[in-house]
């Protein structure tokens, strides 16, 4: 691979971009979650979709007009007990035109059965950690091939996940601000998921969705709490 | 006129029809539609007023109004009125076989056939890439929603749709996805008809069987025919059927 792939020092610098890229998105959700805890038990029980919305509407606004940003859409989405015993509340927004996304789910008394079996709503409500989902194709939302940055958010330490706060990047921004990184790194670096999958390749024949193999003798970098860096890849 | 060959491409021109205030009336109907089909909203549930509607869904007051009152029309909801009056789901709201043949009456054979083609199209190109890049995770899902023989029409249908979808998404791409969604909108309650009958709940299960089998063996031709049999199914199941009617 010596001939396709970049010195150590080039591709620590840019392997080390891409992280900040990542982990500066999961920074800012962790970061957005606790903010989401101490406002909603400042609330102290009286938790109304109205009080949501205020409270999560401006930061989903702030987030997905930022220019060059990559969130395509954010909001909170309530466990069950928050507002009602069977019911979820969705305070979620994306685009510019700030799309209210599935709003009327909130007037279904049992929305929650609508979210408990998504990953991005499941897994960080079952282990209270951050978790990210795919690349998968978001039918809920954005109808586009995306990944799902979520957080769990409680209203104080040891107590029970309330709800989540996440963001939803599609693949197609993430390509447009890491494929120069990546080309710099080799000719087929590539940032995969935790399944191998791709995200985004610098390798002509892979493209975003397939699932590859890191070449033999290829470097390895962790990008964020869940993606890695292969210097080289090969398609499955 | 004729814009081609010589002229401005026709989907060029197509960027200038008129987009119809329409449209939006029709949206905000279809999302309620759709809640009532997959269970989010039910029958006797009230639903909220026509400016709460509107902000909920980020459209104007006079179009919130003009979506409940085609509504209101189209059976789908109820108005009571005085102090516990409103809008509430219909008793008798969910996809009927009367509705389901109403629609295959307004259709010609033209139209079945064509939309039937332009279904195996997208989902064949669906399996295809799903077969490649499928997971374990992926199959265990579409083996899910493989409906057991005694699901009434109305779960096989809904378990039909999903199962297409599913396939889509395994494949990973957006635009098929949309298609997907889109033909299956077009096809409306018709489908409702051929699951009613026994001898197609055989068949299909068999057909969601094969695809799931190829989808997981990773063999792209082999679950574009499964797949493209499946869709087939359905469209000669309602052509067969459209004869006898006639």
């Amino acid at each position: 691979m010596s001939e396709t792939t970049a010195s150590t020092d080039t591709i620590t610098v840019h392997t080390g971009e891409l992280d900040a890229t990542i982990t500066g998105i999961e920074d800012r959700l962790a970061a957005w979650a606790a903010d989401t805890g101490t406002a909603l038990a400042a609330l102290s029980g009286r938790v109304t979709g109205t009080a949501v919305d205020k409270l999560i509407r401006p930061v989903v606004e702030d987030l997905v007009r930022t220019p060059d940003g990559y969130v395509a859409g954010a909001g909170f989405l309530a466990n069950a007990g928050l507002l009602g015993p069977e019911r979820s509340y969705i305070a979620w927004w994306q685009g510019e035109e700030l799309e209210h996304v599935d709003a009327l789910a909130n007037f279904s008394p049992n929305s929650i059965s609508r979210y408990v079996r998504s990953e991005w709503f499941r897994v960080p409500v079952e282990t209270g950690q951050a978790h990210v989902t795919g690349p998968y194709v978001d039918f809920l939302c954005t109808d586009e091939y995306v990944l799902t940055f979520t957080h769990p958010v409680f209203c104080r330490p040891g107590g029970p996940v309330v709800g989540i706060v996440g963001m939803d990047v599609t693949v197609q921004r993430l390509e447009r601000g890491a494929m120069p990184a990546l080309r710099r790194i080799g000719e087929r670096a590539t940032l995969v998921n935790p399944d191998g999958r791709a995200i985004v390749s610098a390798a002509p024949d892979i493209a975003a969705g397939d699932l590859t193999a890191a070449a033999e003798g290829c470097s390895v970098h962790p990008v964020g709490r869940k993606f890695r860096i292969w210097s080289g890849a090969t398609a499955l | 006129m004729l814009l081609t060959p010589q002229g401005a491409s026709r989907s060029l021109a197509a960027v200038f029809t008129p987009i119809k205030s329409r449209g939006l009336v029709d949206e905000v109907c279809g999302r309620i539609e759709q809640a009532v089909e997959t269970g989010l909203l039910t029958s006797g549930q009230r639903l909220p007023n026509e400016t709460e509607l509107a902000a909920a869904l980020g459209v104007s007051a006079v179009t919130a109004r003009e979506a409940l009152s085609q509504l209101r029309t189209a059976g789908i909801i109820r108005t009571a009125r005085g102090r516990n009056g409103g809008s509430f789901i219909a008793d008798d709201v969910l996809p009927s076989r009367e509705r389901a043949l109403d629609q295959l009456r307004e259709l010609t054979r033209l139209q079945i056939s064509d939309l039937g083609l332009h279904y195996q199209a997208i989902a064949a190109a669906c399996a295809s890439v799903a077969a490649r890049r499928s997971d374990a995770a992926d199959v265990a899902t579409l083996r899910s929603f493989i409906p057991t023989a005694e699901a009434d029409p109305l779960h096989w249908r809904l378990a039909l749709s999903e199962f297409l979808l599913e396939v889509a998404a395994i494949a990973r791409s957006a635009r098929l996805a949309r298609e997907l969604i889109r033909l299956q909108a077009d096809l409306g309650t018709l489908t409702l008809l051929p699951c009613a009958d026994a001898g197609y709940r055989v068949t299909t299960a068999a057909l969601l069987g094969e695809v799931a089998a190829a989808v997981e063996a990773r063999a792209p031709a082999a679950a574009e025919a499964a797949v493209k049999d499946l869709v087939a199914a359905t469209t000669d199941w309602l052509l067969t059927e459209q004869s006898k009617r006639h």
